[in-house]
């Protein structure tokens, strides 16, 4: 590992090369945050005001831009006014790292406070549930479409064309005939979510099965393969380890419909701790959120990555190590 | 093709909904409510914390909505009754999803505001200034009102469309010179950007703004006793809010529905009025102006027609049902 280069074109880096450089992924954006958040004179576009002096407007607490702040110093200077004191800030919507982390561990740990509200916990269960729910549905009918399509041309023809074009639409916006169908709880959440991840799953998986070498299917067709044999002996299993792949991928897909599933019929789950917290300016616990989710996105992939090692041995990395 | 694949797609999720939405389908006397976040649609949490609808021997299942969310279910026909303003129970209504206003909570008693940037101190100055608001809704209603009060009118201002609740962050960019809004987020415009004025609210034209409980003529008609029983319990909500002795009690089950602590939450219940059952007894009188829910709905009724926000005028008649309050 002494002598290998740090930049050498697909060659697999060593095991702890790997390890540092994973870190430092997570290690810089967050410094970044950091230095942003704890270094006054990066960014910090207002005054947080300590001591209102003179100026009849101002609380403390308060936050302004620093040029108002300036003038109204220069102001009371000339004057002879108390002067006004404060300190430079970030507005409210970027709150610091340890803000964000405290944040993080007391919305779990603080009680609900009324019988019908739920804990932290389980309003994220409940969001696990939606995407659990809408991403299989969805799975159910766009795979077996997809290698469909991939597979026969006469079937992408007859889907493909109007996906193409449906997939444009934006899920949302069938929201209120969501709600006018499902009702007002889950259903409606569930049906976005669908709508966002179905399209472009027959897509990906349909191009993925094309990509499938044709030797293979003239081989087997020689060898007197029926249709049935093709699809299930050869196809089917030749895709699959990519497959599988594309599914972790859309399966992120399905996660970032969250938010807009989750805000048509009634508030639940993580968007309701959101929106909510939001709507009072509380954007610690807002941020706090947000990791929750891409930590929930990222424990699960890396879940399925491991599975899928499990399950498709033969499938090495693309790398040459 | 495409008929396939969506009819596909609505079997599946109807077998789904059926699976997880049965409430709705299995209980059919319970009565749906939407309610969303404002002070005088908070307070019906006090009856629910409280079981109090079980006390009055009536099934009723409040749910919570983003307000826009639940006026959308309401006309979605998802909900037998949802909580709304008298002016977007027209404009919910010209869609189609008719409404009864049974109850008035409250009218808006400063709560909406319509907050400028510094250096604009009055109406007036508005004039050729852009202004973020909910097109369509009350907040719309209240911009036109300002306007009128001293000789403008909505072609004198550029309208941005702005979802209510993100009024406080559109203000603070700057792209806009004023905004509409309601507590909690006309306070938070205020605070986010000093210097700020809240040229014309709800306050400078009591009754602009009531704020009411609607509920769908057909579940109207079928549980009238129930219902009644619902106003019932409403007015001893009121009374337990408006009582010193038990005031800080409802507060702090009122401000945990919305993430608050009751010290927080107390300002924003100042700007709203609620009304005790013999105070909105006096707001059934057919009166032209502001001072009755009649004249209210009915100079909304001509603001929405003036501004196209729907172009039949409403059977306001068929909209309120003042036999709950008065008594039978």
């Amino acid at each position: 590992m002494t002598s290998a280069p740090w930049l050498a074109p697909r060659i697999a880096l060593s095991q702890q090369r790997e390890r540092v450089l994973t870190l430092l992924s997570f290690l810089l954006p967050l410094l970044v945050w950091a230095a942003v958040s704890y270094t006054p004179f990066i960014w910090h576009p207002n005054m947080e005001i300590t001591e209102p002096g003179s100026v009849n407007y101002f609380q403390e607490g308060m936050q302004i831009e620093r040029e108002t702040f300036q003038e109204e110093y220069n102001t009371q200077l000339e004057a002879g006014g108390e002067l006004p004191q404060g300190f430079r800030a970030n507005p409210v919507y970027l709150p610091a790292p340890h803000e964000v982390a405290i944040a993080f561990y007391t919305s779990f740990t603080t009680e609900p406070r009324r019988r019908s509200e739920q804990w932290l916990h389980e309003s994220l269960w409940h969001s696990i549930q939606i995407i659990f729910w809408g991403f299989t549905l969805s799975s159910i009918l766009g795979v077996p479409l997809g290698i469909l399509s991939g597979t026969f041309a006469a079937v992408s023809r007859l889907h493909e064309p109007f996906i193409e074009f449906f997939r444009y639409l934006p899920a949302p916006a069938f929201g209120a005939l969501a709600v006018a169908i499902l009702g007002i709880y889950d259903g409606p959440k569930i049906a976005i979510i669908f709508i966002g991840t179905f399209f472009q799953q027959v897509l990906v998986i349909s191009n993925t099965t094309r990509k499938l070498d044709i030797a293979l299917l003239e081989a087997a067709l020689t060898l007197g393969a029926n249709r049935r044999q093709l699809l299930f002996k050869v196809v089917i299993p030749g895709v699959l380890p990519q497959l599988y792949k594309d599914q972790r991928i859309l399966l992120g897909w399905a996660w970032t419909y969250l938010i807009v599933a989750e805000l048509i019929g009634t508030s639940s789950g993580i968007t309701w701790f959101i929106t909510q917290q939001a709507r009072y300016q509380n954007f610690d616990n807002v941020f706090a959120a947000i990791m929750m989710i891409g930590i929930i996105g990222l424990l699960s992939d890396l879940l399925l990555a491991r599975l899928g090692k499990r399950l498709f041995p033969w499938e090495r990395s693309s790398n040459k190590s | 093709m495409q008929r396939c694949n969506l009819t596909s797609r609505v079997i599946v999720f109807v077998v789904l909904t059926l699976s997880l939405a049965s409430p709705s389908q299995a209980a059919a006397e319970t009565l749906f409510v939407g309610y969303s976040d404002w002070p005088g649609w908070v307070a019906w949490e006090v009856a629910v914390e409280k079981d109090w609808f079980a006390e009055a021997g009536v099934d009723v299942q409040f749910e919570w909505f983003d307000y826009a969310a639940s006026m959308e279910a309401f006309a979605a026909g998802q909900l037998d009754a949802v909580t709304m303003t008298n002016g977007d129970a027209l404009v919910t209504g010209s869609t189609g999803a008719q409404s009864v206003m049974i109850i008035i909570g409250d009218y808006s008693n400063g709560n909406d505001m319509v907050v400028a940037a510094p250096g604009i101190k009055s109406v007036s100055e508005l004039r050729g200034k852009r202004v973020g608001v909910e097109i369509g809704f009350v907040s719309h209603l209240l911009l036109l009102d300002a306007l009128e009060s001293v000789g403008l009118t909505e072609a004198d201002v550029e309208l941005v469309n702005v979802p209510t609740n993100e009024t406080p962050q559109v203000l603070a960019s700057r792209d806009v010179d004023a905004i509409v809004a309601w507590q909690p987020n006309s306070g938070q415009s205020l605070s986010r950007v000093p210097g700020s004025t809240a040229v014309y609210t709800s306050g400078d034209q009591p009754g602009l703004i009531y704020d009411v409980l609607a509920v769908s003529p057909r579940s109207l008609y079928a549980n009238r006793e129930e219902w009644s029983k619902v106003v019932d319990v409403w007015y001893r909500v009121v009374d337990y809010i408006l009582d010193p002795a038990t005031v800080d009690d409802a507060l702090s089950i009122m401000s945990a529905r919305v993430g608050l602590s009751p010290e927080e939450y107390a300002p924003l219940l100042a700007g709203t009025r609620l009304l005790r059952r013999e105070e909105a007894k006096g707001l059934y009188q057919e009166t032209e102006g502001f001072d009755s829910l009649h004249g209210s709905t009915s100079i909304s009724n001509d603001f929405n027609l003036r501004y196209e926000v729907y172009r039949d005028p409403q059977d306001l008649e068929a909209y309120i049902d003042s036999s709950f309050t008065l008594g039978k």
